[in-house]
């Protein structure tokens, strides 16, 4: 084999990357994270401290995590707060909402302010907990959300009657001023993926946890929505952020897309100290 | 790529009933852009028409015989659709045919010793590889397959799966000195770390599982995995070209 390599492609940012591990011009944020035990999964490092060591060990700037504990069981998201005071250089939290609690939801956004800066958003799993993101149980947080241009992470599927397309579509023109994150990118459905985002009024991006890695998927979300539209993210303590930077790196996109991606963008929206 | 070869221990090429899929031109290509040296290829219509994909693998990896081989679906000795065990093997090597797989579930039969122990011990005897990626979400099928052979050399890939399948896993590598893991999908923080301190480095392969991941993505897990270079090596490439020259 005698073809050079794109991980060996002097100056470009795969090079930089498989040579260092580390590159301090490119730092990354993952915008989709988690914390605690699954019932579905071994995981050797779901604790904070061992979560932050896989962080730093991978040039990962700020992880923006629901905890397990809060979106499936009874943890409230307070604790999660002090989980992110104890490591504030690495760690911000969106607050986990689960429309079958909704006294939960007026406590816990009540408290939103004061939680700053370590909540940064609102997190929705609106497929787990089987309420569509357009039923009134979730209307308090979105209003909430929208006066405030607050960013909510959603999980969103392809197909899915609880947050597929369609009606991501629908809630994210209804709320212009929420920022939409729309985790997994409505995964497989491309039609959608390309419309939540050419719709609606500038108010959404795709995040694209469980896709790096998938053979010519985010090629596919930049050339129908831009890079510019793109936050990565990897659902850490699922998925290993070297994994996930190296799906972003193999893409065949430009350095600058996947500089968009693995950084820019978010800095475009939260700024460089957050 | 320089001081590091990949060797993909699990990708598949080929059309299907269910359209067109990457030929080994394709993956070449694919593989000459991420820097992956040679790769163990199975067809894609392995479901629908083993014999036909048999023959169809066979010419593919004589297009790049330096750089692919591939794997042989098995079928019930009963039924002689493959030939014996004392030519196949023979056949196999003429055509760059470096493993075998099979697919119980697509071609109703009960996958043990009753239906395929002549190959298997055949196999066993000769240290060729059989993959296992059709009991992917199979697992009390894997256990028994596994137990009922184990001595064979045995790769098992996930073919879909990206959530960790620890609990799965080891305890096959814990017990089967035989079984390899492939890692293709296998997104588990620092996890290749983890299992080469369980079970050692000589028991993991890295795999694209191309086409439906890219070659790139585990690359780079495996080359920042903390492991030391020697390891990282294995993994890579340097266990699958001893399993192959174990079988030779
Ligand atoms: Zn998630």
């Amino acid at each position: 084999m005698t073809t050079t390599s794109f991980w060996e492609e002097k100056g470009s940012l795969a090079n930089a990357f498989w040579t260092n591990g580390i590159v301090p011009d490119c730092p990354v944020y993952d915008m989709h994270g988690h914390m605690g035990a699954h019932n579905a999964i071994y995981f050797k490092r779901c604790e904070p401290a061992d979560v932050v060591a896989h962080l730093k060990r991978c040039g990962v700037k700020h992880l923006v995590f629901s905890h397990h504990h809060v979106l499936f069981g009874n943890m409230r998201n307070e604790k999660v707060v002090d989980i992110c005071r104890a490591f504030p250089e690495h760690l911000r939290m969106y607050v986990g909402i689960n429309p079958h609690y909704p006294d939960r939801i007026r406590e816990d956004l009540a408290r939103f302010e004061q939680w700053r800066p370590w909540a940064v958003g609102l997190k929705f799993l609106c497929d787990y907990y089987q309420v569509p993101v357009t039923a009134p149980e979730l209307a308090y947080a979105l209003d909430f959300a929208n006066e405030r241009g607050i960013p909510i992470l959603n999980h969103t599927w392809g197909g899915s009657k609880y947050d597929g397309g369609p009606l991501m579509l629908e809630v994210a023109q209804k709320y212009p001023n929420v920022k939409f994150f729309m985790g997994h990118s409505i995964y497989r459905d491309t039609e959608y993926s390309r419309r939540v985002v050419t719709e609606t009024a500038g108010n959404v991006w795709l995040e694209l946890t469980a896709i790096p890695g998938d053979y010519g998927y985010i090629e596919r979300l930049v050339k129908d929505v831009g890079s510019e539209r793109i936050l990565f993210g990897t659902d850490m303590p699922w998925f290993d952020e070297f994994q996930g930077i190296g799906g972003v790196l193999s893409a065949e996109i430009t350095d600058d897309d996947k500089r968009n991606i693995l950084y820019r963008n978010v800095e475009r929206l939260l700024g460089k100290e957050w | 790529m320089k001081g590091l070869t990949f060797f993909d221990a699990g990708c598949v090429i080929g059309d299907t009933m269910q359209g067109p899929g990457p030929d080994a031109r394709k993956l070449l290509q694919e593989m000459d852009r991420a820097g992956v040296e040679k790769a163990l290829v199975v067809h894609a219509g392995v479901a629908t028409m083993p014999q036909l994909s048999n023959e169809m693998i066979a010419n593919e990896v004589a297009t790049a015989p330096d750089r692919l081989v591939g794997a042989w679906c098995l079928l019930p000795q009963q039924c002689p659709e493959i030939p014996p065990p004392d030519q196949l093997f023979d056949i196999m090597r003429s055509k760059g045919i470096a493993a075998l797989t099979l697919n119980p579930t697509e071609h109703r039969y009960v996958a043990c010793r009753l239906t395929l122990g002549h190959f298997m011990d055949a196999a066993a005897e000769r240290k060729v590889p059989v993959l296992l990626d059709c009991f992917d979400n199979l697992w009390p099928e894997l256990y028994a397959f596994v137990a009922e052979f184990p001595k064979n050399t045995f790769i098992f890939r996930s073919r879909w799966g990206k959530w960790g399948i620890d609990r799965q896993i080891r305890p096959l590598l814990e017990n089967y000195v035989g079984f390899h893991f492939a890692l293709s999908g296998y997104w588990v923080p620092e996890g290749i770390r983890d299992l080469v301190e369980l079970y050692g480095a000589d028991r993991l392969l890295y795999a694209s599982g191309f086409p439906v991941f890219n070659h790139g993505n585990q690359m780079l897990q495996l080359k920042h995995s903390g492991l030391e270079p020697e390891d990282i090596a294995k993994i890579a490439g340097g266990n699958m070209e001893r399993i192959l020259k174990e079988a030779e």
